[in-house]
């Protein structure tokens, strides 16, 4: 049995000798002994992919910009992924909401071992499990073309309290929380910039013309965009915590998409990215909502 | 030089807490940043290299640069109102305590434009008058540090108004401005005749030239390093030498009614994919590859070109902050790579 980074390697190699993809974005290690997004376009240079507990970055945030229908004309116009469990949840959203086209991407899953903290910034990583892998319950990823790895048991239950205890506190104890935290915000939009929902082509924060979000740094506006971040991301979101390990100020962004994930859950019985085919949550009417 | 003991260099620092405004290194979480402390105790002394520079203490985030207030109209007006610009400029003194010597190097690359450049600009120039800064030779050495590359060092004295060096149970201080002479004077310190510290340096490494970066200007290099990047704004906020800022006026939050705004100037980056639009929409840095490029030629040689200073001071935080990697010194040992093999 190879291991999983050389059956990665040995797959894109095909992938791209075939034609059957034009680029396949995966991991590297880069000089200094980080890890890093990479994108692979010759079957050569397949051996610079590497897998391993360091491999943090959600992918999926580039497949929007870089799954180009009309690239057909010279290559396949399609694009391989390296995708793990919770990273794939992303795909069903992005198709969901038209981004790009399922024959557009070729879908390599990977079983995962969970994350470590630390890892993209570290070349040296013995980091606990991301709060995130502790609670992750996917044995393989949602949807995938090839899977790379046997489907992993996870006995893991819900280990990360924070949600829970800020829950426990009063609503003005729990502002003054939120407010200290937005408070590092430098606005510097990796959180954004990392989320593979995050595609809006002008942000609503960003707008010239906004009336009532102006572009100073200052807690009102930093408040604004993280509160109006979450609800955009409400229904969306599919937890990766890839805008919380970007955060260079450690704002726990996490703990507000759990917590509309959990409303979303318990008021609409939706989780976002586990049903492949299932239309944005927005769009669906039940009950009440339908007319006529 | 003068040997201060930890203890007498805390009460220096409270003494100059209780008069301005004192700005130190505060530990929150797992990091460091410069805040502004009330006292000396809020210091946290093992600070290593600091997330952020001190860049934000001259050269805010968000600067209000003048509001705008409407008033009486002389000779009545018909119902249409005049309105007066009133400056807004900073007053307060600040000492910065802790201060990196690359980062007080940014203020020398920072002055090239704010203070040297006609007209000087008034704000930043009003904070660089009034602060002090106490900087402390960095002991520890990290990873992603080439201050040497850049012409720097760890014990650099020439940017800062003290120098302190850490010794045994204190700190051997080293005036090297009039105005931080004057602040040791009325201690009556004890001369120190002793060594300085011996420094770990960072292994400098030869720049490329100016050509050679030129030669691969459209070289697929740039788009296959940046493809990666996610464009936000990080390397840009996090350098001691970035200071591209947007200027907008913004309507004043009101309780009466009244219908004011406040002129503001805030950070921006050429990492933004609009940065660089122009009327009409055509945008000559679309691609991410020409905003990496950018930025580095930025730092290397416009900058340089146009002020005078070098725009890095090779502290490293770009590196530290980005959450893909992109690694300036990376890009710089490929095209110094690139002209070895050329020569």
């Amino acid at each position: 049995m190879m291991d999983k980074i050389t059956q990665i390697r040995e797959k894109v190699g095909e992938l791209l000798a075939s034609g059957e993809i034009d680029c396949f974005i995966g991991y590297e290690v880069g000089p200094s002994g980080r890890t890093r997004p990479v994108f692979v376009r010759e079957a050569e240079h397949a051996d610079r992919l590497i897998w391993g507990q360091a491999c943090t970055h959600n992918l999926t945030r580039y497949l929007p910009e870089l799954v180009d229908p009309a690239a057909g004309e010279e290559g396949s116009g399609r694009i391989g992924i390296l995708v793990k469990p919770c990273d794939s949840r992303a795909i069903p959203v992005h198709l969901a909401e038209r981004q790009y086209a399922r024959e557009n991407i070729y879908l390599l899953g990977v079983t995962c071992e969970g994350m470590r903290e630390g890892a993209g910034y570290t070349a040296d990583l013995d980091g606990e499990l991301q709060p995130r892998c502790l609670e992750c319950e996917l044995s393989d990823p949602v949807l995938f073309d090839a899977l790379i790895g046997e489907p992993v048991v996870r006995s893991n239950g819900p280990v990360d309290q924070d949600l829970e205890t800020l829950e426990q506190v009063g609503a003005a104890d729990r502002l003054s929380f939120w407010l200290q935290q937005f408070d590092r915000c430098i606005r510097c939009y990796a959180c954004r910039q990392a989320c593979p929902m995050c595609q809006c082509p002008t942000c609503l924060f960003e707008r010239d013309d906004a009336l009532w979000s102006s572009p100073a740094h200052r807690l009102a506006e930093k408040r604004a965009f993280h509160l109006g971040r979450a609800y955009h991301l409400a229904g969306r979101c599919v937890e990766c915590d890839a805008c919380q390990q970007a955060c260079p100020m450690d704002i726990p962004i996490r703990m507000l998409n759990q917590k509309l994930a959990e409303v979303i859950q318990e008021r609409f019985e939706h989780r976002a990215g586990y049903e492949p085919g299932a239309s944005p949550l927005v769009t669906i009417l039940r009950g009440e909502e339908v007319v006529g | 030089m003068n040997f201060i003991t930890t203890g007498r260099l805390e009460d220096l620092l409270n003494d100059l807490a209780a008069k301005s405004q004192l700005i130190a290194p505060v530990r929150e979480g797992d990091r460091c940043f410069y805040r502004p402390v009330a006292s000396a105790g809020q210091i946290e002394w093992e600070f290593g290299k600091p997330t952020l520079p001190i860049k934000e203490y001259f050269f805010p985030a968000t600067e209000r640069l003048l509001e705008i207030h409407p008033v009486e109209r002389k000779n009545g007006g018909g119902g249409v109102r005049d309105y007066q610009v009133f400056e807004t400029l900073p007053a307060a003194e600040q000492v910065i305590f802790g201060v990196r010597p690359c980062d007080a190097r940014g203020l020398r690359a920072l002055d090239a434009l704010f203070l040297n450049k006609e007209p000087a600009d008034p704000y930043y120039a009003r904070r660089r008058e009034r602060t002090t800064l106490i900087g402390v030779a960095c002991e520890t050495l990290m990873d992603s540090c080439f201050c040497t590359t850049m012409g720097g060092a760890p014990d650099e004295r020439r940017d800062l108004d003290i120098l302190l060096h850490r010794s045994e149970d204190g700190f051997i201080a080293d005036p090297v401005t009039d105005q931080g002479a004057r602040l040791l004077t009325d201690l009556a310190l004890e001369p120190w005749e002793g060594d300085l510290p011996d420094y770990d340096r960072p292994v400098g490494w030869v720049l490329p030239e100016k050509k050679v970066m030129l030669d691969y200007f459209d070289d697929r290099y740039w788009r296959s390093m940046a493809e990666r990047c996610m464009s936000c704004r990080l390397c840009a906020y996090a350098c001691p030498t970035c200071r591209c800022f947007d200027v907008r006026d913004v309507r004043l939050p009101s309780v009466t009614g009244e219908i004011a705004f406040e002129r503001i100037r805030f950070w921006d980056s050429c990492a933004r994919p609009g940065y660089r639009m122009i009327a009409g929409g055509h945008n000559p840095r679309a691609e991410k590859g020409e905003r990496l490029r950018n930025r580095l030629m930025c730092k290397i040689f416009y900058y340089e070109d146009q002020c005078g200073e070098v725009g890095c001071t090779g502290c490293g935080r770009c590196v530290d902050v980005c959450p893909v990697n992109i690694d300036i010194m990376e890009v710089m040992r490929f095209f110094a790579e690139k002209q070895g093999a050329a020569t």
